[in-house]
């Protein structure tokens, strides 16, 4: 409701004094903070103050790590708690930007010693962001259109739940930071092409820089911002502010991303940064050419500019696949191909496809995650390329190249939404700046001086602009002073307010229903409405961490190794770092074959203890008998012989847990340890034993002990499933009959009974009183 | 998949053919019929059988050979649309294996058409077309020696994915390079081209940002309402549910229709010309009539297709509260 209130405010400022103006635009932008913040509350308030989900647990440790040990030791630690027996280099594969912010932030508050826990620091860094995000987006649509229209968009990204679901509190993952450091470098970037000055075009870099230490996603920059000046250079805008600023950018934006170690010589080294190369050696072609124009004569430079353009071309072309082919430039890798070619990555690469945010988007995602404004940023959009200039162009092919983008994959929504919410913020103001005007007509002279202000401001950087827009509308709309009437004209805001506040409240449900789940803790609702928390996860790692030994091995699917390593310090097999297929493919085969096959796996793993999400008993319906079939077409991607995907279907070919299911499926051992004494159990009076909640069905194999391994744990919901492996001393062996023994035991029996209490002794030596001992003692 | 059942019902009368009159060659040797088969796929990838042939060298016990069989209705009187397709990735593979660096005796292809063996398809019980079958060199075709084209499909990179599990033989599929896309590229660009240069003179309509703008939006429009996802996934047009009533919105919040996102598509331009429409009712000068009609009509199309596309949401979600307009 703020929301809605804070966007009626900043109208007025239009027409109003400077101080006023910066008032309000100070009022609003804070009040989009709070916004923004305290809707990104409801899991702390709901739950906890806690860490979300999988990856934040990772980032979480790593920052933990970092506070406690230092940034160096941090830069090179060896994890050889995760992925074992191989370890993985942690300094080496992060992005370490999220961990130095919030490092830096604990350090600064312990300077002046607010004593607070490094896991709150973590906890509410994203909310906290989300407020420079809003000022960083104001900004930049300040200097796309105006300060209204960056307004606007500040409020939208304050709670639009594209980014919200990035970004509640306790979800500490990279794209909470990275999305400010974005739209921080387009505004210095956008500053700079228009000022072409040194200095701005140097924080654009620096800015870079910090997103580069912050996400993977800095590739979209290092695309886009060429494709900017690409497509400039297409229309004909070169100018030596362009070529300033994208040199200077381009050079110490390059040297920066270089210092990363994640990053190292890959801006160098690979194709998706060859992009910015080629544009910063065709900038200075443009240029060279731009000087010949100034010497030579039309003809001579016609003649030049076409040999000279083909051959330039060409060359650069021949380079670059002279290089890939020669090694030294690695060619597209498999993430990024699969944005272009969409079938690519369920052929080649299951492990991708198999995380469901890189599937492609319906359009109800969209309408979930931006409502109107999926449906009016085209607007923007339009006018945009209608009012075209330098800058603009820049913000038609950063909505165009992300919309697409978010159609293939639905993570890259996130990467849409702010300039969803730029183009919609101009969209919304120039409705509403137009709508409002009457009241205007009041004070002309307060117009007038606007009216010659603004063609100033514009002509410091919109030269090739077609004839300014704003002005013309303001001289129209002074002229006739009623053209539409008055009642339609609040007709219009009346329902524009409304639709904004159908915004505000869509955003705080979506928010409060979809976005502020932590999925360690999960929350089922009685039918009074009574509310019961599951704390199985922590219940299960809190478990392990006091029950097992230091080193125990862990093995689960790797969606849970970084919760395994964060909560219960346990080391893992495999993590959501899935940087090695043939690792994760080796623990797949294992939970996908029969007990004998996976023991010689585990054993060969040195595996201790397995761990299983199990849904069954509460209808929970994430867990592993759900995810299984991936687990399989991992393992069949490695090894096919051993694993195939179709013993795992019935006949008909469904995918079934019941007595109908395929016997490979039932005897696998996913399904033993999911389903382990589950036959046993009655839930429900009204349903047979067995019966799993999830799957709607009783199960088919019930009364089966296990050999290899043996029932550690179980949660109180039965979520989470321990199961220790057995040594190779402690399995039930057959027992061999006395005569076919090769060591015979002595045939002793215990004659001991409740009567003779007493213990006896072997060749007790006889002691008689006054005589010698026996000499066989 | 639907398709393949309705490729071939087995006609019921028994054709008999005169088995007798036929000679049985039965003194020819196991190398000799490996010699025969291999002339022959020397001339022709894929080996046609008819009942004779079929029995002289697929059914005789003694084979140091596997084969792969695909029964098929080929004849234009059994309008088998998938047979065609099938043929044709069937092809695909046995040529690829012809010149692979995998080909010997120990694999061949062939093919039994319905019309050229009916006793064929009655003896093994086959009442549907097309249906690959492999012949192990040892024994008779087992359950899995029939492929499951009903769940897999039969593409070529499958049919050489389960001949590698029964067989163990690998087979890289090279498909003849398709030259139609290509071709149709290098025509579009030229065509571009040509008319650059026939209105070199005049390219002023490079510079018509009413034509960049509706590209852009069009553009812009088809991924939101999800057509990338149509693209990559496939879903029906629309769905039909046995009491004949036909289905345009998916009713789960992870599936869509591809009416449906027309229907999207159609709401979500709707609202944007509304807006323009607002907008350009204020700016623009001259009538005030015609202005106000402009933003009746923009303010009219902003709400009520707003209203609807909201609708058209709350059908999809459970337990949305909100709505505007229209329930």
């Amino acid at each position: 409701m703020v929301q809605a209130g804070s966007k009626k405010t900043q109208v007025p400022k239009l027409s109003s004094k400077t101080g006023i103006s910066s008032l309000i635009i100070f009022v609003v932008l804070l009040l989009a903070w709070i916004v923004g913040f305290s809707s990104r509350l409801f899991a702390v308030i709901r739950f906890e103050s806690i860490i979300h989900e999988f990856d934040p647990w990772f980032n979480y440790r790593a920052t933990a790590y970092m506070v406690k040990h230092g940034f160096y030791n941090f830069l090179n630690w060896f994890d050889e708690r995760a992925w074992y027996p191989l370890g993985r280099i942690v300094g080496g594969t992060v992005y370490p930007g999220l961990m130095l912010t919030s490092g830096s932030i604990h350090y600064f508050l312990h300077l002046l010693h607010i004593n607070v826990h490094i896991r709150d620091i973590c906890v509410f860094l994203a909310p906290v962001f989300s407020g420079l995000t809003a000022i960083s987006t104001y900004f930049l649509t300040k200097e796309l259109w105006s300060a209204g229209a960056g307004l606007f968009a500040a409020c939208f990204i304050a709670i639009v739940p594209g980014y919200i679901s990035r970004s509640v509190a306790g979800s500490y993952d990279n794209e909470g930071i990275a999305i400010f450091a974005l739209q921080f470098t387009y505004f210095l970037w956008i500053k700079s092409v228009k000022t072409g000055s040194v200095f701005w075009a140097i924080t654009a870099a620096l800015s870079y820089f910090y997103m580069v230490s912050a996400w993977g996603g800095y590739v979209f920059i290092i695309n886009l911002i060429p494709l900017h000046v690409f497509v400039l250079l297409l229309m004909g805008r070169f100018s030596n502010r362009l070529f300033t600023s994208y040199t200077t950018f381009y050079i110490i934006g390059l040297i920066c991303s270089m210092q990363i170690p994640f990053v190292g010589f890959q801006p160098i080294r690979t194709s998706e940064h060859m992009a910015a190369s080629g544009v910063f050696v065709l900038l200075f072609a443009v240029g060279a050419l731009k000087y010949l124009q100034s010497m030579l004569s039309k003809s001579e430079f016609k003649s030049v500019v076409i040999y000279g353009g083909l051959i330039a071309a060409a060359l650069v072309f021949l380079t670059v696949v002279l290089l890939t082919y020669a090694g030294y430039i690695a060619p597209w890798s498999g993430r990024f191909y699969s944005l272009w070619d969409t079938g690519y990555a369920k052929i080649h690469i299951p492990i991708i496809a198999s995380v469901s945010e890189h599937q492609p988007t319906t359009w109800f995602s969209f309408f979930f995650d931006l409502h109107i404004l999926a449906a009016t940023f085209p607007a923007g959009l339009w006018y945009c390329i209608k009012n075209v200039n330098d800058e603009r162009v820049f913000v038609i092919l950063y909505s165009i190249s992300a919309v697409y983008f978010a159609g293939v994959m639905v993570r890259l929504m996130l990467t849409l939404t702010p300039v969803v919410c730029i183009l919609s913020g101009i969209a919304f103001s120039g409705l509403l700046e137009l709508f409002l005007r009457e009241d205007d007509n009041v004070r002309p002279e307060e117009q007038e001086d606007e009216d010659q202000n603004t063609p100033n401001k514009r002509q410091l950087y919109d030269k090739a602009g077609a004839g300014g827009r704003l002005p013309k509308i303001k001289h129209d709309q002074s002229k006739e002073s009623d053209g539409i009437g008055q009642n339609i004209r609040s007709i219009v805001t009346i329902v524009i307010m409304l639709l904004l506040m159908l915004f505000a409240v869509h955003c705080t449900w979506v928010t409060g229903n979809a976005y502020s789940s932590p999925s360690i803790v999960l929350a089922s609702y009685g039918s009074d409405g009574s509310r019961q928390i599951l704390d199985d996860f922590r219940e299960a790692y809190f478990w392990l961490s006091q029950n097992t030994a230091d080193d125990a091995r862990v093995m689960s699917w790797w969606d849970y190794g970084y919760q395994i390593a964060g909560m219960a310090n346990r080391t893992t097999l495999v993590d959501n770092n899935t940087w090695n297929n043939s690792h994760i493919a080796l623990v797949g085969k294992a939970m996908s074959s029969n007990e004998t096959a996976a023991y010689d796996i585990m054993t060969a793993l040195d595996v201790d203890y397995v761990l299983v999400i199990f849904g069954g008993v509460i209808g929970y319906s994430g867990d592993d008998i759900n995810k299984f079939l991936w687990m399989v077409r991992i393992a069949e991607g490695e090894h096919p012989k051993d694993i195939r995907e179709s013993d795992y279907f019935t006949e008909h070919g469904e995918f079934r847990v019941d007595a109908e299911g395929s016997p490979t499926l039932l005897n696998s051992l996913m399904y033993k340890l999911s389903y382990y004494r589950f036959g046993e159990l009655k839930l429900d009076y009204r349903t047979p034993a067995g019966y799993d909640r999830t799957r709607n069905a009783v199960i088919g194999n019930k009364d089966f002990s296990l050999t290899y391994l043996e029932e550690a744990y179980t949660t109180e919901h039965w979520l989470v499933r321990v199961y220790k492996v057995k040594k190779p001393d402690e399995f039930n062996r057959p027992r061999i009959p006395v005569a076919n023994r090769v060591i015979k035991s002595p045939n002793f029996i215990s004659k001991k009974s409740n009567k003779r209490k007493k213990g006896t002794i072997k060749n007790k030596p006889v002691v008689v009183k006054g005589k010698r001992l026996s000499k066989n003692q | 998949m639907k398709a393949l059942k309705l490729g071939l019902l087995l006609i019921a009368t028994v054709i008999l053919y005169n088995v007798d009159a036929q000679g049985k060659r039965q003194g020819s040797t196991l190398a000799e019929r490996v010699q025969q088969l291999t002339d022959m796929t020397n001339k022709r990838p894929i080996l046609r059988f008819n009942a004779n042939k079929f029995r002289e060298f697929v059914k005789t016990a003694p084979r140091n050979y596997s084969v792969i069989i695909m029964f098929t209705a080929m004849a234009a009187q059994r309008q088998c649309m998938v047979c065609r397709q099938a043929n044709d990735e069937f092809s695909a593979v046995a040529t690829s294996f012809r010149y692979s660096q995998a080909y010997s005796n120990k694999l061949f292809f062939g093919v039994v058409d319905f019309d050229e063996g009916s006793d064929i398809f009655q003896m093994l019980k086959l009442n549907t077309a097309p249906v690959f079958m492999h012949f192990p060199a040892k024994g008779k075709p087992k359950g899995p020696d029939t492929m499951d084209i009903q769940r897999i499909g039969f593409a070529a990179e499958t049919i050489s994915k389960w001949i590698a599990e029964r067989t163990d033989i690998q087979i890289r599929v090279f498909r003849p390079p398709n030259y139609m896309g290509t071709f149709a590229l290098i025509m579009l660009i030229a065509f571009v081209a040509g008319i650059l240069y026939l209105t070199r003179n005049n390219l002023d309509f490079l510079c018509n940002k009413n034509m960049w703008g509706v590209c852009a939006l069009f553009f812009t429009l088809a991924m939101t309402s999800g057509q990338m996802w149509n693209h990559i996934r496939g879903p029906p047009f629309m769905h039909k549910n046995q009491n004949g009533q036909i289905a345009y919105i998916h009713g789960s919040s992870q599936g869509q229709f591809v009416v449906e996102t027309y229907i999207v598509m159609v709401l979500n331009a709707a609202i944007v010309i509304g807006v323009i429409l607002l907008t350009e009712a204020a700016k623009i000068k001259g009538d005030p009539k015609r202005k106000k009609f402009m933003a009746i009509s923009g303010l009219v199309l902003l709400s009520v297709f707003f209203s609807l596309l909201l609708s058209v949401f709350r059908t999809k979600t459970q337990g949305y509260p909100y709505s505007f307009l229209f329930k």
